[in-house]
């Protein structure tokens, strides 16, 4: 206890360096915290984005359409899925088509549905900024962005060719979900007119189920070991596409980027630190020779190390875990994510993006101060390790 | 005197009793002339550009063949429309290619045409017809895959001389005009026609016929297996 309040003692000797070197500390906190809350805010916002609006939380097909999703390899008869939490199942046939209004043809792919199911599954329909959701066939709903490129409008009628068919729909709502893919792609109509518009020998392409957030990957997991051969499910994450291997590259970019900072910050500590003791070699001299082990010298460098970046940390959780609370609850990132999904309209970003606050952050933060108490271990402490106490008693 | 009075009396009250419908399909029975082959013309006006393509066709009024000439970097295409089926030769691609029945709408050669414009019947196919003050007035089935509000087609003596096509908001969008009709052999033939994109200014496609030859078409020429090498 005695050697804490030493520490502490010299830790407050010299507040203007302390004081440097905690800044340097709470820098990089708050740049870690930060940074992990923004990563998996990111990560939260595309799996919500995916398993609420663009596909589903899990969804089972035959392995041939997961190979190549032509309705050809849909389902003639849908398969029953039992799993105790899966709260809701709805089929969907999935086709390219083409989208002709009197002004312009656009590809794409349309989404045949069961709007009562989908009620149930997504949140595409609660979406509808115009108009109304689907009722029945011969309707069809649009995002908004895809409607003023098609310059098409409620109550109008939109021509869906495919290779094998051609209905003339109406225009019953517009859908804005702030969902690029939704928004800009999106086309949903009854089941009933995919079915005719695939050539009508298919009834849905895929299965989607809803399960509780979180619970995907083990649902589908369980599920591919009791679905017939042939059928395969893949949970929100595997459905992502390219937009998740952009996630997990910025993971692995920016944590070991993160572990950089933090042990340059250590290092910071750790130089201030060993010039605070070559300044105190004679008076570290004086204490062993009164009785203190070298040992206890050492430990008491580190301990010094430690308490100055532990002030910092302090400082840093404080204002990292502020700017979390504020940016968890505030849409600041919203203009930059509109920019985002302007430019990437495929790519299933949301326009709105919250950073995550989690209590592991702090973890993954004091980790500077302990490896600022390890290298001030192993640098300055050294030094007071090797001190030969007689020579500086001596004053020479 | 008495009997060709009679006679003409009788053949204004046939004509006065035709349906809308029997009226449209009359003009557009007379719209592709008879079996022939020849040499069209097709320029295509963009702001600042123009295209022009020769082109040589053969059809038998229901089915064509055509096959580009000019120019050169594009010579060797070959399209041949058999009704629902269309197929198209690229010579670059060295294949044979069938389009979907959605190919329909799309533009010949990257002009305002469609091949609907050429050789489809979808007019007939997919509107209800009612006329109004001598036009007819096209408007779309229930479902009718046709991006259109409305079309109204003007005849002239039996024959189509424009055809507007509006979108829903009643606004007009393109303008068919069709005209030098010659009869041959019995059929109808308009030499020239121009489309016009109502909602794009400078964007125009004109077809000229610039040689005909009426007479019956080799059979092979509408055989997906001759576009390659010709008929």
């Amino acid at each position: 206890m005695s050697l804490l309040r030493l520490a502490w003692r010299n830790v407050l000797r010299q507040k203007r360096r302390t004081a440097l070197l905690s800044l340097v500390v709470v820098y990089v906190t708050v740049a870690v915290l930060f940074m992990f809350g923004f990563l998996d805010g990111y990560g939260e916002s595309l799996v919500e984005a995916y398993a609420e609006y663009v596909e589903a939380p899990v969804v089972v097909a035959r392995e041939v359409w997961w190979q190549d999703p032509d309705p050809e390899n849909g389902f003639r008869e849908l398969p029953a899925v039992a799993h105790p939490l899966v709260q809701a199942a709805t089929p969907r046939l999935s086709l390219y088509a083409l989208l002709r209004s009197p002004y312009r043809m656009q590809g794409g792919v349309v989404l045949g549905v069961d709007p009562q199911g989908e009620k149930v599954l997504s949140r595409v329909p609660f979406r509808v900024g115009e108009g109304r959701w689907l009722q029945g066939p011969g309707e069809v709903v649009l995002g908004h962005r895809l409607a003023e490129r098609l310059d098409v409008r409620v109550g109008e009628r939109l021509v869906v060719e495919t290779g094998k068919e051609a209905l003339g729909l109406l225009v019953v709502g517009l859908v804005r979900s702030g969902v690029g893919n939704v928004d800009f792609g999106g086309v949903y109509l009854h089941l009933e007119d995919a079915r005719k518009l695939s050539g009508g020998r298919v009834g849905a392409t895929y299965l989607a189920l809803k399960v509780p957030r979180g619970k995907e990957e083990g649902v589908a997991k369980a599920l591919n070991q009791v679905l017939p051969e042939g059928l395969r499910a893949k949970a929100v994450w595997e459905l992502m596409g390219p937009i998740r291997a952009d996630y997990e590259g910025s993971r692995l970019f920016y944590v070991p980027l993160l572990g950089l900072f933090m042990l340059l910050a250590a290092v910071a500590v750790v130089s201030t630190t060993y010039v605070s003791v070559r300044e105190r070699l004679r008076e570290f001299a004086v204490a062993e020779s009164l009785g203190l082990s070298p040992a206890r010298l050492a430990g008491q460098v580190a301990l010094e190390a430690a308490l100055a970046s532990g002030l910092g940390l302090l400082a840093g959780l404080l204002l990292g875990y502020a700017l979390l609370g504020y940016t968890s609850t505030h849409d600041v990132f919203g203009p930059l994510m509109r920019l985002s999904v302007e430019l990437l309209p495929e790519a299933g970003l949301s326009e709105h993006l919250y950073t995550s606050s989690r209590p592991i952050y702090a973890l993954y933060a004091s980790l500077l101060v302990a490896v600022s108490a390890l290298l001030a271990l192993l640098f300055p402490g050294r030094l007071v390790l090797r001190l030969d106490p007689s020579r500086y008693v001596k004053g020479e | 005197m008495g009997r060709m009075a009679f006679t003409v009396l009788l053949l204004a009250a046939l004509a006065l009793a035709q349906s809308p419908l029997e009226k449209l399909k009359l003009a557009l029975d007379r719209l592709r002339g008879p079996a022939h082959e020849g040499i069209y013309l097709l320029q295509v006006e963009r702001p600042g550009s123009v295209r022009t393509y020769r082109l040589k066709v053969y059809t038998d009024g229901r089915r064509a063949h055509l096959r580009v000439l000019e120019p050169r970097s594009e010579a060797g295409q070959a399209f041949l429309s058999l009704g629902e089926d269309l197929y198209l030769y690229d010579p670059r691609l060295g294949r044979t290619l069938r389009l979907p029945p959605t190919g329909r709408g799309e533009r010949f050669l990257g002009s305002d045409l469609t091949y609907q414009d050429l050789v489809g019947r979808d007019l007939e196919e997919l509107f209800q017809v009612a006329e109004v003050q001598g036009v007819l007035v096209l408007s779309p089935k229930p479902g009718a895959p046709t991006p259109y509000g409305k079309v109204e087609v003007y005849l002239k003596e039996g024959l189509i001389e424009r055809i507007l096509f509006y979108d829903q908001r009643n606004q007009a969008v393109r303008e068919l005009g069709l005209s030098a009709y010659q009869r041959l052999d019995g059929a109808y033939l308009p030499r020239e026609m121009a489309l016009r994109d109502l909602q794009r200014p400078g964007y125009r496609t004109f077809l000229r016929i610039l040689e005909v030859q009426v007479g019956p078409v080799p059979e092979g020429c509408f055989n997906p297996l001759y576009l390659e090498r010709g008929c």
